[in-house]
């Protein structure tokens, strides 16, 4: 049995077949929750999901990682005893002691949500155009500077009830990451960094979002919040 | 001259469109407003163009045809950008009913607690 049963790893998954399988199974050797959204994959992502031990939610149409997150974590709050929740990556770029370091950390200080960076401590093992870019993100964006945040678009956060319950994620792209930030500062959410290791493999910088992307991710922030549905 | 504060204005009007809150029927009612008297208005042009050429020359715009150009350039990157928002929108919308759709068949492990959390 885990420690954590009242964590819900929620992992949004899109044609990550080659790895996912490990990944999510070495995840359900440590949380006894985990929940899958499979974004419309095309490969054999949701067959290798089925063999691990989490549940499994299938958008019948790709949404985008934002949505995923959306997804699965409107699943997992509704589900009896859910206290804290963890997004992950599905590439195995996180790792599991990482979480739960971050969910400890919930647990024993007055924090809302920890968010994993990856500048805190030694950045060396980042490629370095990616260095540029991230710190680049950060020198512009006012919320993160306020907040004194690092690091935007890690995909490892951890956040409890209160969080869970008022995050809405409208940005169904890429643009998610942003759309928390801004979100934690609106609703003056209690932040905290937690560093953590990524794993850049050939598998994952193969698959990690182009840089190029930056520009739609500014355009969607800006944009966000001029509709109303 | 005219024509550049009239131009000015416009371009401050689509900041605004971009910056404030959509889906109020005010706003519907506007967007539908300015595109009637952009018909009405293109109509006249063709029937008096001398009329046109008249209001170019109060605006500071050498030729009436030009003044239209102005005209046409200002409606497409406002029905551009109408489009670009509304397309926006139900975007979120579609998603919000895949998300539904998804949320009510779950594969659950075999040992998970088999009752259902949605009523």
């Amino acid at each position: 049995m885990t420690d954590w049963p009242d964590a819900w790893l929620i992992i949004p998954v899109f044609n990550e077949g080659q790895v996912v399988g490990e990944v999510v199974s070495d995840a359900c050797r440590t949380f006894a929750n985990v929940v899958c959204v499979d974004d419309g994959s095309r490969d054999n992502s949701v067959a290798e999901i089925r063999r691990t031990d989490a549940h499994l939610i299938r958008h019948p149409v790709n949404l985008g990682p934002g949505a995923a997150i959306q997804t699965g974590l409107e699943y997992a709050r509704t589900q009896p005893g859910a206290r804290y929740f963890v997004t992950f990556d599905a590439d195995g770029q996180h790792q599991v002691h990482d979480v739960e370091t971050m969910l400890e950390r919930l647990r024993s200080e007055d924090v809302d949500i920890v968010l994993g960076t990856r500048f805190r401590g030694d950045a060396s093992h980042i490629p370095w155009i990616k260095r540029f870019v991230l710190k680049t993100v950060v020198s512009m964006s006012p919320n993160l500077r306020r907040l004194g945040l690092t690091d935007a678009h890690n995909g490892l956060r951890a956040f409890n009830r209160t969080v869970a319950d008022r995050m809405n994620i409208t940005l169904n792209g890429m643009s998610h990451a942003s759309e928390i930030i801004s979100m934690i500062a609106q609703h003056r959410w209690r932040v905290a960094e937690e560093p953590v290791m990524i794993r850049y493999t050939d598998y994952s910088m193969h698959k990690g979002q182009p840089l190029i992307n930056g520009v739609n991710i500014m355009f969607d922030t800006m944009l966000r919040n001029r509709t109303d549905v | 001259m005219l024509i550049q504060y009239l131009l000015i204005a416009s371009s401050i009007s689509f900041l605004v469109l971009f910056l404030r809150k959509r889906g109020t029927a005010h706003t519907a009612a506007g967007t539908k407003l300015g595109f009637v008297s952009f018909a009405i208005f293109s109509i006249y042009a063709v029937l008096r163009p001398e009329d046109i050429q008249l209001m170019a020359d109060w605006v500071g715009v050498t030729r009436g045809t030009d003044l239209l150009l102005y005209a046409l350039v200002v409606v497409f990157t406002f029905a551009t950008l109408n489009a670009y928002l509304r397309f926006k929108e139900l975007e979120l919308k579609y998603a919000r009913l895949a998300r539904t759709i998804a949320i009510r068949h779950v594969d659950r492990p075999a040992g998970a607690n088999s009752e259902s959390a949605f009523e």
